[in-house]
């Protein structure tokens, strides 16, 4: 069995938020609600200042307090290391929200999509209505619906439980990349099994110097980050008083 | 006609309870003063309010079984009638809590150990049954000294059980100080001696009945136990406001020092704290039905503030990428379904002891 983990380069990411897209395309994600997401940061004081962009999912922590808190282990620890939630055993309480020190699981406040389910055309009898869009390309929720998802999850998860990244675990058990991966323009997410000593993920780790969200909560994310993006030199100093 | 102007109110907050409740479940929780930050608020707070309220009760109700002292026996049916109204009263506020409560079946098909919800949850069906049967054995005249025993250990067990809930929450500092295992049970017996203070003169108030020399002595000597307790509390909310509020320097306590300047905070403070315990140590007023009455409604409604105090100041301030685009500390004003939430739990609870008081006689003490 193997133990998937992601490396993110960050000296490759380029901020442009593809992964952020093809996530939502791929798991039907609704409005407000990220499962891939980014942490940005501007740091220094002005005029030396510097923006930093991190890219954020759920880490399927090894020791996921999400999961440990769940009462009814609908947020659940799956073999191969992903975090899988089942909403049919979701009662909504959400202290796995509570619990988890990332804040990457989301409640759904009111049904998916609720853009798309209005009937209202933009100029009566010219324009559809979102709803009408929908129905007439046979979507479901959007008309751009991904039935693939509903493989392991329901492919638009219902009002009153909770959602996060899966680590596209529909798309693994077809052997194929999680989504954000895949669609990654600059090849900064790199994805693959910890367990397996030669794997690209494993090269990476031991090349560079990784770290995690937040470590010292003892979590273990699955998901590290190498290198940094910066372009600047400086004239060698030692400073001064 | 009192009677039935009161049962008027408390049934028109209950209609306007279940209004609410269809509201959430067709409109969803956006009815409530949400952001993804903000995910538990003040139906959870209240819930907590009334089961911690319902388990000091517990203690109270415990006395005569479990320390020996059979002077509240005068009082133990209308105790435990009490913990069972306010146990109900706080499901209506969980219910509306929760996303999907018909699901809380999964607590039994599939039960997860490692959780302390799934521990509290199982804890408060097992709680509620016994109370039930508690409450039973004793309005049919019997009392049960190993049901009030159970009742008792398992007040213990559910509001420690709360401690270690927040208290496994490592990335929300401001919730898990490893006293609130102690603070909870401490906190629920105040509130609990409290609303029992309440109910008991408020009855005998608003009845005419006479007092008895014996439920003067009772009500003065759990009166003195309450100002006692509410300064044990006193000294503990302090202290937690010293060590997480003005010496940590970690920027998680950023939350709970946000929250020392809140409204909640400095109800729960000054109103709820610190003066019932100053007006129950000056023996002249302690020894006054108002002086208790006043003291106990105000330490209810800082307990009240005090639960929404401590909920918000672990969520209000965002974590991780949760933080992205907003500001440190996120503000929060309930809105009125929030409002009707509560109102709708402490109508069925006032509701249920209204007609236990008409119908139940819980003035009667066990043989
Ligand atoms: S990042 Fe959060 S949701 Fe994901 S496994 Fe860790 S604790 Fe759970
Ligand atoms: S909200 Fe759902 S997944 Fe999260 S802890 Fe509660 S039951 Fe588990």
């Amino acid at each position: 069995m193997p133990r998937y983990a992601m490396v993110i380069d960050l000296q490759r990411c380029v901020g442009c938020g593809s992964c952020s897209i093809s996530c939502r395309n791929e798991n039907n994600v609704s409005e407000g609600i990220y499962w891939s997401h980014k942490i940005t940061e501007t740091s220094g004081t002005f005029p030396n200042v510097r923006y930093h962009y991190i890219p954020t999912l759920c880490n399927h922590c090894t020791n996921a307090p999400c999961a440990q808190g769940c009462p009814t282990n609908a947020m659940h620890k799956l073999d191969n290391g992903i975090t899988m939630h089942d909403p049919k055993k979701c009662i909504g309480c959400r202290y796995c929200m509570i619990n988890c020190p990332y804040g990457v699981i989301y409640f759904n406040w009111k049904d998916a999509h609720p853009s798309w389910r209005g009937n209202k055309a933009v100029i009566q009898g010219a324009t559809s209505s979102p709803a009408e869009e929908v129905r007439k390309v046979g979507g479901n929720g959007t008309p751009y619906y991904n039935p693939e998802r509903d493989e392991t999850l329901p492919g638009i998860r219902p009002k009153g439980v909770v959602e996060k990244c899966t680590f596209c675990d529909h798309r693994l058990k077809r052997d194929k990349l999680p989504s954000c991966v895949e669609s990654c323009p600059a090849d900064a997410r790199i994805f693959g099994d910890l367990d397996d000593p030669q794997s690209q993920v494993n090269q990476l780790l031991g090349k560079f110097r990784p770290f995690r969200l937040k470590e010292a909560l003892g979590t273990e994310p699955a998901v590290f980050y190498i290198r940094d993006f910066s372009a600047a030199g400086y004239p060698r100093t030692k400073g001064g008083i | 006609m009192k009677r039935q102007l009161w049962i008027g109110i408390l049934v028109a907050g209950i209609l306007l309870g279940l209004w609410t409740t269809f509201k959430v479940y067709t409109a969803g929780f956006t009815v409530y003063a949400k952001t993804d930050v903000l995910v538990w608020t003040l139906p959870l707070s209240t819930y907590i309010f009334l089961s911690l309220t319902s388990a000091g009760l517990a203690f109270v109700s415990s006395i005569p079984v479990v320390f020996g002292i059979k002077r509240y026996e005068a009082i133990e049916k209308r105790t435990v009638y009490l913990e069972i109204a306010v146990l109900l009263g706080s499901f209506v506020c969980l219910i509306l809590h929760l996303g999907a409560p018909l699901k809380v079946v999964y607590i039994l098909l599939s039960p997860n150990p490692s959780s302390p919800l799934w521990w509290l949850a199982v804890l408060y069906m097992v709680y509620f049954v016994l109370l039930v049967a508690a409450f039973w054995r004793i309005h049919t005249g019997k009392m049960s000294r190993a049901l009030g025993t159970l009742v008792f250990l398992i007040a213990i067990f559910t509001s420690t059980t709360l401690g270690w809930l927040l208290g496994m929450t490592d990335a929300r500092p401001s919730l898990n100080a490893s006293f609130f295992s102690f603070y909870f049970p401490l906190t629920g017996f105040a509130s609990g001696l409290a609303a029992l203070i309440l109910f008991c003169i408020l009855d005998e108030e608003l009845s005419g009945q006479e007092r008895s020399e014996g439920h003067t002595v009772l009500y003065n000597e759990a009166a003195r136990l309450m100002g006692i307790t509410a300064g044990m509390v006193l000294v503990l909310f302090l202290w937690r406001t010293i060590s997480g509020g003005i010496s940590s320097t970690a920027i998680e306590y950023g939350a709970f020092r946000h929250m020392i300047g809140s409204i909640p905070y400095n109800i729960e403070f000054w109103l709820g704290l610190v003066v019932p315990t100053v007006l129950m140590l000056i023996p002249s007023i302690r020894a006054t039905a108002w002086g208790k009455l006043t003291a106990s409604a105000l330490l209810l409604v800082g307990m009240f503030a005090g639960r929404l105090e401590f909920v918000l100041s672990g969520v209000v301030r965002p974590l991780g990428q949760m933080a992205e685009g907003r500001p440190e500390i996120v503000s929060y004003i309930p809105t009125v379904y929030e409002v009707l939430v509560a109102l709708f739990g402490l109508s069925v609870m006032l509701l249920i002891y209204t007609l236990g008081e008409r119908y139940l006689k819980l003035e009667a003490v066990p043989e």
